[in-house]
């Protein structure tokens, strides 16, 4: 017999009381709600050792992410333009599309990348990133991170998080929540770990 | 009067500098914890909801995990099964032979530690690295984890210093936290890009998408299986959830437990391989699906790996993760063990003051005191209780049914005799003072008890 069977033989004898599946309808009602989704993000963004950075019209976005990134040369993006309060921008500051590179690899060296975030999650700073290049590497090994977000994707809580996203037709996404950072080292909080080391969530 | 636990904990408590330190580091993340706790006026719900999930998640493996197998195999996954810890380390080898792989690159997985993966690979001539920078200090240290969530907690800087001057060419005396994180962030980027397949464990399994989802704070998981076209993806068969909906109960739970945090940095849903890739998943039994006939002990398989009951147990902290003998340590070890071999471990249960703090953090609310509480009496049944255990259990049963009492007769010569002596001269009859939750059940013991039996 296959360990296939096996294994559920021996879940089926061992198996107990069948217990019901909870209702999770009264909790999503209580959870956790802000008045000022827009505050409570850039609030809670600061907490997770990255930052938000609201877009006002007459804003130019190449402008505000070269004053945060001065340094950034090899600026990868997907993005030709951004929509910023129903004004489209074209996106000039980028260098390169991830998906030019040969291999995952190579976009090692990568200063900045330019990404899509689909929904903002007000009680903790996670942005949705449904995987839209080939390479997702790119949203990890690049030194700084710039998630577009439109403030009307703002959320409230992981419970309406997850009744929007979707993974796509690559099969990934991830909700990332701020810089990588670690505390393995007696317990000093450090950024940039192994993945981005500075992310800057901009609210359009 | 000693224990395995006890002449460990001897050890430990040598260096008083460095105790000190463990107690109070991981004490303020209890703390950051309650801190997250009681911004939600949710919080106690959300604790019953996720313990309501798992249990009925666990009471229908059966049916969930055929179901995540179907869906995991229309997105493009192939689905292994693994009775026990050989089988689950042959698969990971079969697939990393077939494709050739001599770098092996892994995230962070207590069910490898388990299971003994890395030993077993390197035996047969495959490099593993870790990827998880506490993970790789250990690695490269030839040491084990003293906690699950922090890996690395019981190691000084001065000792990583020195390490990565030999293993990554760092400049000798300088043991600056960032730096040597630095350090290892550029050493590791080699070994992610020359990698020819990565591992990670799973935080969560979804049936109904068949998706494996993975929190990390350091982006490793997805450093490594973003680079190489093989991913293997290895979790113990309670990690699985029925859907999405009960992902937004557990990840609003596990970090603000764990470590203090409203959420991990990355949150990983991974549910096809990559373009031209391929992504194996490996389900594991090794002794789970018994757990389940064991009503007095099946709410083990609840827990979510989220380290709270080590950072708020007043032993753990003041003992260290090596004075346990089951390889995790704390509240959720000493039942993991006694489940696992009681006759192997059953030391540990003498590290528990059952103050029941641990089961009072619990986000999945594993009765993990109760259940210590369970195995003392059984110790009888097994002919190893020594007297002195037997004054302990039964002048801890007596304390639960009186709470009010338990200062005081931690004085009280009858049941200090039955205590190690570590343990009364180093303070823990202090504990009580620094917590604002040490929360003697509400209900007596002998309630709970009850209760627990009628269910
Ligand atoms: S038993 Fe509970 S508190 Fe302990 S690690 Fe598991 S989930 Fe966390």
């Amino acid at each position: 017999m296959s360990s296939r069977e096996d294994i559920l033989q021996s879940i089926r004898r061992n198996t107990q009381v069948r217990y019901e599946k909870p209702d999770l309808s009264e909790l999503e009602k209580e959870a956790v709600v802000y008045p000022d989704k827009v505050k409570q993000f850039c609030d809670i963004m600061k907490l997770t050792g990255g930052r938000a950075v609201v877009v006002e019209s007459g804003d130019d976005v190449n402008e505000i992410i070269r004053r945060q990134y001065p340094e950034a040369r090899r600026i990868a993006s997907n993005l030709m333009s951004i929509v910023c309060l129903g004004k489209e921008q074209k996106l000039a500051c980028a260098a390169f599309h991830p998906d030019d590179v040969a291999n995952p690899g190579d976009l090692d060296g990568t200063d900045l990348a330019i990404v899509a975030g689909r929904v903002g999650v007000c009680e903790n700073g996670a942005v949705w990133v449904q995987q839209d290049v080939e390479q997702r590497a790119v949203y990890f090994i690049s030194e700084a991170l710039v998630l577009v977000l439109d403030r009307r994707n703002l959320v409230n809580n992981m419970h309406e998080a997850y009744k929007r996203i979707d993974t796509g037709e690559y099969g990934y996404g991830v909700f990332i929540s701020g810089p990588s950072k670690t505390a393995d080292i007696e317990q000093a909080l450090v950024m940039g770990a192994h993945g981005a080391r500075d992310v800057t969530v901009l609210l359009v | 009067m000693s224990t395995k636990h006890s002449r460990n904990a001897e050890k430990f408590l040598k260096d008083k500098e460095q105790v000190r330190w463990h107690d109070q580091t991981l004490w303020m993340v209890r703390a950051k914890r309650d801190n997250m706790s009681r911004q939600l006026p949710e919080w106690e719900r959300l604790r019953d909801m996720a313990c309501a999930i798992k249990m009925y998640s666990n009471s229908h493996l059966d049916l969930l995990l055929q179901e995540f197998e179907k869906n995991a195999q229309a997105n493009g996954a192939h689905v292994y099964w693994a009775k026990d810890a050989d089988e689950y380390c042959s698969i990971v080898y079969n697939i990393l032979r077939a494709h050739s792989v001599k770098h092996f690159i892994k995230s962070k997985s207590m069910l490898a530690e388990e299971c003994g993966l890395n030993e077993f690979l390197e035996e047969k001539g495959v490099e593993v690295v870790e990827s998880d920078l506490g993970e790789r200090i250990l690695q490269l240290m030839h040491k084990k984890p003293s906690h699950i969530v922090m890996p690395a907690i019981h190691i000084k800087k001065e000792e990583i210093g020195e390490l990565f001057v030999k293993e990554m060419g760092t400049e000798p005396g300088n043991n600056d936290q960032t730096y040597l994180t630095h350090a290892a962030r550029k050493n590791l980027r080699r070994k992610f890009i020359e990698a020819e397949a990565a591992m990670t464990g799973a935080n969560f399994a979804v049936a109904s998408t068949g998706e494996c989802v993975v929190c990390t704070n350091e982006g490793n998981a997805d450093m490594g299986t973003s680079q190489p076209k093989i991913q293997i993806t290895a979790f113990g068969m309670e990690k699985i959830v029925p859907d999405r909906e009960s992902l937004g109960v557990f990840t609003r739970l596990l970090a603000r437990s764990g470590t203090g945090q409203p959420i991990t940095t990355y949150t990983s849903h991974y549910r096809k391989p990559r373009t031209g890739g391929e992504l194996h998943i490996i389900i594991v039994d090794n002794g789970r699906s018994r757990i389940l006939a064991d009503k007095e002990h099946v709410k083990t398989l609840n827990c979510l790996r989220c380290g709270a009951c080590m950072n708020t147990c007043p032993v753990y902290r003041r003992s260290g993760g090596y004075s346990y003998t089951y390889f995790i340590p704390g509240p959720i070890g000493i039942n993991l063990g006694m489940l696992k071999a009681p006759l192997h471990y059953f030391d540990n249960v003498s590290a528990c003051s059952l103050c029941y703090s641990c089961q009072n953090v619990c986000p999945a609310k594993v009765d993990l005191a109760d259940q210590i509480y369970r195995w003392r009496q059984k110790l009888d049944g097994l002919s190893v209780a020594s007297s002195s255990k037997k004054v302990m259990s039964g002048g801890m049963k007596a304390l639960m049914e009186h709470p009010h009492l338990f200062n005081l007769a931690l004085r009280n010569a009858s049941v200090v005799n039955g205590l190690p002596q570590w343990m009364v001269y180093n303070g823990l009859n202090d504990w009580g003072k620094e917590h604002d939750m040490p929360q003697f059940a509400k209900e007596s013991f002998n309630e709970m008890w009850k209760k627990n039996k009628i269910k």
